[in-house]
């Protein structure tokens, strides 16, 4: 094979191909070796801090546990140690999954001593699991008797601050608490157990008392994973050598060929800038993506296109997509979305399920539509299609597209499968605009309406980029929130942004309508109150803060889909059916906690023996405003 | 039938409302099917506060069925809720405050059920008629059934305490007609007399009613003048067949689970009450199992509603159906003993074998006087099996099942037109909150549900129960994934990686 045909074969290793070798860190390997490449290699994020662990920057090292789901770079990070703590490389090679070695850490447990005076080491045998799965016994087989023990020694060491030997695991979540609950319940492993349990579900590090430091790489931010990838992906060398190939027009890297165009697309900041937004929001969703979606994305990207096997170009389908002008179905928009997969094989592949909640080429706008529709002669729209559509000589309006469109203006004849050809055009199209209209443009021609989350442009530019600056929201963004959570509060449609209303119904904290007020909560600071947006350093979350008083409080996490929710009550009133049921729970759990606080904080005023009881109800003036009205009760 | 070998004797004199004893002899008097959860739940209540009055709560002190208690009727306080339409016009048309309590008084001299009604204590209460009208308007707002046809005395206000509860009343406001109380809620509280877990019930009880907050009910006290002693006559003749039943103590363990969470004040209740329909209908379904002599344990497969037709959904259809036909299945296998037992066989080899048979059939199940058809032991059989199997249908318990069943969100057509078991949000709530302690995982979870209310969502599960070529793997491991996107979707599952998932119980007491 020759050089550029060698490394386009082994990227496709990445993407969705049915067997796709490039999804296990030692198969990688393997194969790279095979074909005397480089795999793609960035740093992880975490790796510094994990090798730390172990190498000269402790002293009394503890053991580690990597968790994670598939493809977040487990088994990766566990080979940077073994490298640092200079193992062997041909042990690693081995298939073997449980591999030891030994280490010397100072017998003063406070510092390394200046001399190598072997008196003053202590030896440490380091444990390696580097894939807890493939080492334990399968689901319903029985233990090996010294695969029990070792795990029963790594529970007790736990406890055990004079142990000498220490472990590297590496497993998915989910089978550590399994394997754990298929040993033998001793009280160790049964305190390990809760230990394990509890650190993943409370999403912490460590645990006091507990020799152990545990690293969820799952926790990693998708968006940083993405930047190293991305840079890591473009820079490898195998492409200088696809590139430095002089081709023919029609050939692979030529003028003409979609792989370069998509390669070239990807470097370009506009492209990268918004496809990193998609990433970051949805870790503000909580959807994390591993390495490996991240790299088969990318693949997917380049490589993509419905007509050839699996659905990924080689060198060689290039000349024959080209003479079939076919290169629009191999757009990079489109790509990106798994649009040249099968919808089966899409839903499959975790990143493509994550882009499609986006529905990004299903949402619209009348005015992104009539550019693409009617914007060819227009005065007005006409610019917009000439930029986004008709200037791109790859992925915008080819032939098929202008006949398609034609046809469905003017077609007089109900033609159901044409018009469905020139939809799905249309989906292309629109997904192009999401990744071509450049940042200037952004509100002017409404970009995220494109998406679901009309205000993730707002929610990233006004929020999540500015309290990540140190900055203070805007108080308008904090008003349209309060609001929203005041018409969820009270089941009211009411315009107050001052005050955060806390309301009951009477009988159930949750009821839709709340009349009984409770409280008021200042949103600017007033006597220790106030409501403020934060940002939570240690794990990227946004987070809605209300304050009864300065040490009381209860935080909000707020998602990017609570973001849209919120925004949406206190614009339109109206809730969109896809997601309000969760985020209407979600809210109507947070007014219990805020009330149950408020009660807390009244607890401890002695209130007089009351006389009356007295009601606070809520009502609405024609402007929306709640006016409030003290009802008495003489009993 | 194997943990029951005592049945409970029909108490010597019924009341005249049942013309024979069979679904009572089966199920109790009486599993009723037009009488909500809720209104199980009022009923019970009523009963409860009564008995701990007399401080004999889950103490049935003279025997097995002798319950007897009373009920407020409280017409004063319905008469202003829910008997009361010119409220508002008479605070729109008066000028003052004078004059619209004036007509108001006026207006409710008349009121149903009380006589020579007088409403003036209010004015001691409220300080004005406004203050009195938003009052009621925000009562009315959690009441039950405020909104629907039914007659006004079947109307009820939230039980905020005590002072709230009392029975449903005919359409003269005289005395309860077991239209919508019918018993049901009496059944109920002699299952908590019954189970090993009463006194711990008693106290859960006792706790959570002394802490919940008495503002509404001292506020619903003030609708109410000092000296309405109006209450009913005895209460009596309720009957539940089985000293003991697992479901009986099954059920006191859910409400245990309920009461001993953090749920805040009265959002307790609404669980009780999907609870109460669940074990309720799984009660009817496993003794008609029992009469059927059938040891297969229940099995409600339930889907968890997808966009498009799935196989759970055709299995749960399918299983629906056949369980919504035990019951009657019940009546005929227990009119089927009669006639295969040797009393019966043997009067029919004797002279006179049509008077025997008759006899027996007085004896049993307390019908035949008004039998009129040839004097025939067959023919008799033949009439009476029609006239229990109409009666079952007509107005017993034979749409528990469905009824109970839609009311708790359990039995739903949503997106076909079929019913079958898909349940609610607020439902899995409650079985959530009533089965997770702190956390478990959410295969351990669905195991637990199988294992105490055969409700199967997974592949674990539904592989156990259905046949081989009924069960598909992936149809089953799509339904559970969709119960994990739901539970996620309300703030209840803690999602890890591929294959683990936590079920979160946030009302835990240990939590924060």
């Amino acid at each position: 094979m020759k050089g550029h045909a060698s490394w386009l074969a082994f990227i496709r290793q990445y993407g969705p191909v049915p067997r796709n070798d490039n999804m296990y860190d030692e198969t990688i390997q393997r194969s790279a070796r095979r074909l005397g490449l480089l795999p793609i290699v960035f740093e992880h994020p975490t790796q510094t801090e994990i090798i730390n662990c172990f190498n000269q920057s402790t002293t009394d090292p503890v053991s580690v546990i990597l968790t994670g789901t598939a493809g977040d770079g487990k088994t990766h990070l566990c080979r940077q140690v073994w490298k640092a703590l200079k193992g062997d490389d041909m042990a690693w090679a081995s298939d073997n999954p449980y591999l030891t070695i030994q280490f010397h850490y100072p017998k003063d447990k406070r510092k390394w001593p200046d001399s190598e005076e072997h008196d003053l080491y202590r030896p440490i045998k380091i444990h390696f699991i580097r894939d807890l799965s493939g080492w334990a016994p399968q689901q319903g087989a029985d233990w090996d008797s010294d695969k029990e023990e070792l795990l029963q020694k790594f529970s007790r060491s736990l406890f055990d601050g004079e142990s000498d030997e220490i472990f590297l695991i590496a497993a998915n979540d989910g089978q550590l608490v399994e394997s754990w609950r298929r040993l033998k319940e001793t009280e160790d492993v049964k305190k390990a157990r809760q230990v394990f349990e509890d650190l993943l579900v409370e999403d912490r590090q460590h645990q006091a008392g507990v020799r152990l430091k545990f690293f969820n790489l799952s926790r990693t931010s998708s968006a940083d994973l993405f930047d190293r990838a991305l840079d890591a992906f473009l820079n490898h060398p195998g492409w200088d050598e696809v590139k430095s190939e002089v081709p023919a027009e029609n050939e692979l890297f030529g003028p003409k060929c979609p792989i370069r165009h998509n390669y070239e697309l990807l470097q370009t900041r506009l492209v990268r800038s918004r496809l990193r937004s998609l990433l970051e929001l949805c870790d503000h969703n909580g959807l994390h993506v591993p390495i490996r979606q991240i790299l088969l994305l990318l693949t997917n990207s380049v490589l993509g296109h419905p007509d050839v096997k699996d659905h990924l170009m080689l060198p060689a389908d290039v000349p024959k997509i080209i003479s079939a002008g076919t290169v629009s179905k191999a757009s990079l928009y489109n790509n990106i979305f798994g649009g040249n997969l099968s919808e089966i094989r899409r839903q499959s592949i975790t990143i493509f399920d994550y882009l499609e909640r986006f529905q990004i080429g299903f949402e619209t706008s009348n005015r992104v539509d009539n550019i693409l529709i009617f914007g060819q002669n227009d005065e007005n729209l006409g610019c917009h299609f000439n930029e986004f559509v008709a200037n791109d000589p790859f992925y915008g309006a080819d032939n098929r597209y202008y006949a398609a469109k034609r046809e469905y203006i003017e077609g007089t004849e109900e033609n159901d499968a044409k018009s469905a050809e020139f939809l799905q055009m249309l989906v292309s199209q629109r997904r192009g605009l999401f990744f071509k209209i450049p940042k200037e443009s952004e509100n002017e021609l409404n970009l995220w309406e494109l998406t679901v989350f009309k205000f993730a442009g707002e929610y990233l530019d006004s929020v999540v980029d500015v309290l990540k600056s140190g900055g203070t929201v805007k108080r308008p963004v904090l008003s349209q929130l309060v609001k929203g959570l005041n018409r969820v509060f009270t089941g009211m449609l009411i315009n107050s942004d001052r005050e955060l209303y806390l309301a009951t119904s009477g009988n159930y904290s949750q009821a839709k309508v709340s009349r009984i007020l409770v409280e008021r909560i200042s949103v600017e600071p007033s006597k220790g109150e106030k409501v403020v947006l934060r940002f939570d350093e240690s794990n990227g979350q946004v987070l809605l803060s209300i304050f009864f008083a300065p040490d009381m409080f209860v935080d909000f996490n707020l998602t990017l889909i609570r973001y849209e929710f919120l925004s949406r009550i206190a614009l339109e009133g109206a809730l969109p059916a896809s997601f309000s049921k969760e985020c209407y729970e979600d809210v109507l759990a947070l007014k219990s906690q805020l009330i149950a606080t408020f009660m807390n904080r009244q607890s401890k005023e002695i209130a007089p023996i009351a006389t009356t009881i007295c009601l606070n109800l809520l009502s609405l003036t024609e402007r929306g405003m709640p006016e409030q009205r003290s009802v008495e009760v003489v009993p | 039938m194997t943990t029951n070998s005592q049945i409970l004797a029909p108490p010597e004199s019924s009341d005249n409302s049942s013309s024979m004893w069979v679904d009572e002899a089966i199920w109790g008097q009486r599993l009723y099917d037009e009488q909500t959860p809720w209104f199980v739940f009022l009923e019970f209540l009523n009963v409860f506060f009564h008995e701990l009055q007399k401080n004999r709560a889950f103490h049935e002190i003279h025997g097995f069925n002798t319950l007897k208690y009373r009920a407020a009727h409280r017409l004063y306080l319905r008469n202003i809720l829910f008997n009361n339409p010119h409220l508002v016009e008479i605070r729109m048309s008066c000028p003052n405050d004078d004059t619209r309590w004036d007509a108001w008084l006026k207006q409710m001299k008349s009121s149903a059920g009380i006589a020579q009604a007088q409403f003036s204590y209010l004015k001691n209460h409220f300080h004005s008629f406004e203050d009195f009208c938003e009052i009621v308007a925000l009562v009315r707002s959690t009441s039950f059934e405020v909104n629907s046809n039914k007659r006004w005395t079947s109307k009820f206000v939230f039980p905020y305490g005590r002072d709230c509860l009392y029975e449903d009343l005919d359409n003269n406001a005289t005395t309860n007609d077991r239209r919508f109380f019918g018993r049901t809620g009496e059944l109920l509280y002699l299952m908590f007399c019954r189970t090993k877990h009463s006194q711990e019930l008693l106290a859960a009880l006792n706790d959570r009613f002394s802490k919940l907050d008495a503002t509404w009910n001292n506020i619903l006290k003030c609708f109410q003048p000092k000296d309405d002693e109006q209450g009913g006559g005895d209460r009596a003749n309720a009957f539940l067949p089985y000293p003991n039943h697992p479901c009986f103590d099954e059920l006191a363990e859910d409400w245990l689970a309920i009461l001993r969470l953090k749920i805040p004040g009265f959002d307790v209740f609404p669980h009780l009450v999907n609870l109460t329909g669940l074990h309720l209908m799984k009660y009817q379904l496993v003794v008609s199992r029992q009469i059927l002599n059938s040891s297969l344990p229940l099995n409600l497969v339930c889907e968890v509603v997808a966009p498009r037709k799935t196989l759970v959904r055709e299995i749960s259809c399918d299983l629906y159906q056949e369980n919504n036909l035990l019951p009657a299945q019940a009546v005929e296998a227990y009119i089927s003993n009669i006639e295969h037992s040797e009393e019966w066989q043997r009067a029919l080899t004797e002279n006179g074998a049509f008077e025997k048979c008759q006899r027996i059939m007085r004896d049993k199940v307390r019908w035949g006087d008004d039998y009129e058809g040839p004097n025939d032991p067959e023919q008799l059989l033949i009439t009476f099996r029609q006239a229990a199997l109409k009666r079952h249908r007509s107005n017993q318990g034979a749409n528990i099942h469905r009824n109970y069943g839609r009311e708790i969100g359990l039995v739903s057509r949503r997106g076909t037109i079929k019913l079958r078991y898909a349940p609610t949000d607020a439902l899995l709530k409650t079985l959530l909150f009533a089965n997770v302690e702190k956390r478990i995982e959410l295969n351990q979870f669905l195991s637990k549900l199988y294992n105490r209310y055969g409700l199967v969502f997974g592949d674990r599960e539904a592989e156990q129960v259905l046949a081989k070529d009924e069960f598909d793997k992936k149809a089953f491991q799509a339904n559970s994934r969709r119960l994990e996107q739901r539970l996620g979707s309300v703030g209840l599952l803690r999602r890890l990686s591929d294959g683990c998932a936590y079920v979160i119980n946030p009302y835990h007491a240990d939590l924060k």
